[in-house]
């Protein structure tokens, strides 16, 4: 899968890379039960710092679409539902970044995705 | 994608063929007759397999094991004959000299034995086979001066227009990365090593750390990742981290995507040399090509090839122009 991201962009270095792969799950060029690169060998790739490859791999973990193993590395979760769950996951990000441009509060917004969830 | 016009290098000389040929059918001639000349003088069943200590653990009947031994050396000789490349005609001699010699030593070792339970095969079987293997590679090393080297391969410039090429921000860090494995070379490597524990279950013991020799780095290829950065492209097995296959970004004259043939392009699967391309091979289809400064070309069979062929040119260029 392809890793881009630019130091000059506003978004952390880490939430870009979770990006690229949230994005390469969603269009299929990564597939569920794929195993990401070793965070130091990526890190060396992109000529950035491996900690900020594990903050992004960090966030993909909360988000539930890889696991992380001892000595195993990262695996995006198997099962189907993965590429649709990395889909969502873009749109909620895509929605809060507007929010934040329209000036909303993270309260408000949070108040906005609860009442549409009703 | 495009597809190189192959027959060039596909073409492998009759010569050639009969050179790697040779060594296989003259063992495949001597050893039957070992059995003609001694016939009178060999147990049956012969001992056909040693302890670690040289003592008889394992016997064969006397057609039966020169039956097996014909038809083994036969059948790697047809293997060798269809597959054989110019720069490889050594290790048909190689093969051929290895096992012929170990087969001849066990059936030496019977020779006058009235119970085959007492015969013993020395250690030294190995080393002497060793050496008869070795001598007999570089008289085929030496061989192959007889046939004329491959014809060159067409020469290309650098990365065409119609190459991809990826759109990238001027201050952009990008890296490409993927995990491939090999289905035939997986089987194939496990194949081998059943075939060489049955081997040497029934057959001279040798047999396994043989097969293990030939499956064990075959099986390490079987998964690699594949990595596309500021560094050039880089193939390494998911098992170990070396040895691995580096080509730097300043060797890179172009990177396109091609369909490749596994048999018909590298003569099979795993780490393959030909005359004018190099190639990690998985299995047959969608592999990433790159060009190097030499006009050799490397190949490495990877799903979206494509994206990785993109970057590498882009990358390339950006590169060139700094």
């Amino acid at each position: 899968m392809l890793f881009r991201v630019d130091p000059a962009s506003a978004v952390p270095l880490g939430d870009q890379i979770a990006a690229c792969v949230r994005g390469a799950l969603a269009d299929g060029t990564a597939a569920p039960g794929e195993r990401l690169p070793a965070a130091r060998e990526l890190a060396d790739s992109l000529g950035v710092n491996v900690h900020t490859v594990l903050r992004g791999y960090q966030r993909l973990r909360e988000e539930g679409l890889i696991e992380l193993r001892r000595g195993r590395g990262a695996l995006i979760v198997p099962g189907a539902t993965a590429p649709d769950r990395a889909r969502l996951l873009t749109r909620l990000r895509e929605a809060a970044a507007e929010a934040r441009e329209l000036g909303l509060t993270d309260e408000e917004f949070l108040d906005l995705a609860r009442a549409g969830l009703r | 994608m495009t597809t190189a016009p192959l027959s060039a290098a596909l073409r492998v000389p009759t010569r050639l063929r009969a050179l790697a040929a040779l060594p296989f059918v003259l063992a495949a001639t001597a050893y039957p007759l070992l059995f003609a000349v001694w016939s009178g003088r060999l147990p049956d069943p012969l001992a056909t397999h040693f302890s670690t200590g040289g003592e008889a653990d394992g016997y064969t009947g006397r057609t039966a094991f020169a039956v097996l031994g014909t038809v083994l050396l036969l059948a790697l000789g047809a293997g060798w004959t269809a597959l054989v490349r110019r720069g490889a005609l050594w290790g048909a001699w190689l093969t051929a000299g290895l096992l012929g010699t170990l087969l001849g030593l066990v059936v030496g070792d019977n020779l006058d034995a009235a119970d085959p339970a007492r015969v013993v095969s020395p250690l030294s079987n190995l080393a002497v086979a060793a050496a008869v293997g070795g001598v007999l590679a570089l008289a085929g090393h030496a061989l192959s001066r007889l046939v004329p080297p491959e014809g060159p391969a067409g020469a290309e410039g650098g990365a065409g227009p119609d190459a991809p090429r990826l759109d990238l921000g001027a201050g952009e860090l990008a890296g490409w990365s993927r995990a491939t494995a090999s289905a035939p070379l997986t089987a194939l490597g496990l194949l081998l090593l059943a075939g060489g524990a049955a081997g040497a279950l029934f057959g001279p013991w040798p047999l396994l750390p043989l097969a293990a020799l030939i499956a064990v780095p075959g099986l390490a290829l079987a998964r690699v990742r594949v990595n596309v950065d500021r560094h050039g492209l880089t193939v390494r097995s998911m098992l170990v981290p070396r040895p691995r296959v580096h080509v730097p970004l300043a060797d890179i004259a172009g990177a396109d995507v091609r369909q490749v043939d596994a048999l018909r392009e590298f003569g099979g699967w795993g780490y393959r040399v030909r005359a004018h391309r190099t190639g990690v091979v998985l299995r047959s289809g969608e592999a990433l090509v790159v060009r190097r400064g030499s006009g050799r070309e490397f190949a490495v069979t990877v799903p979206d090839a494509r994206t990785a062929a993109a970057l590498l040119n882009t990358l390339a260029e950006r590169r060139g122009r700094l």
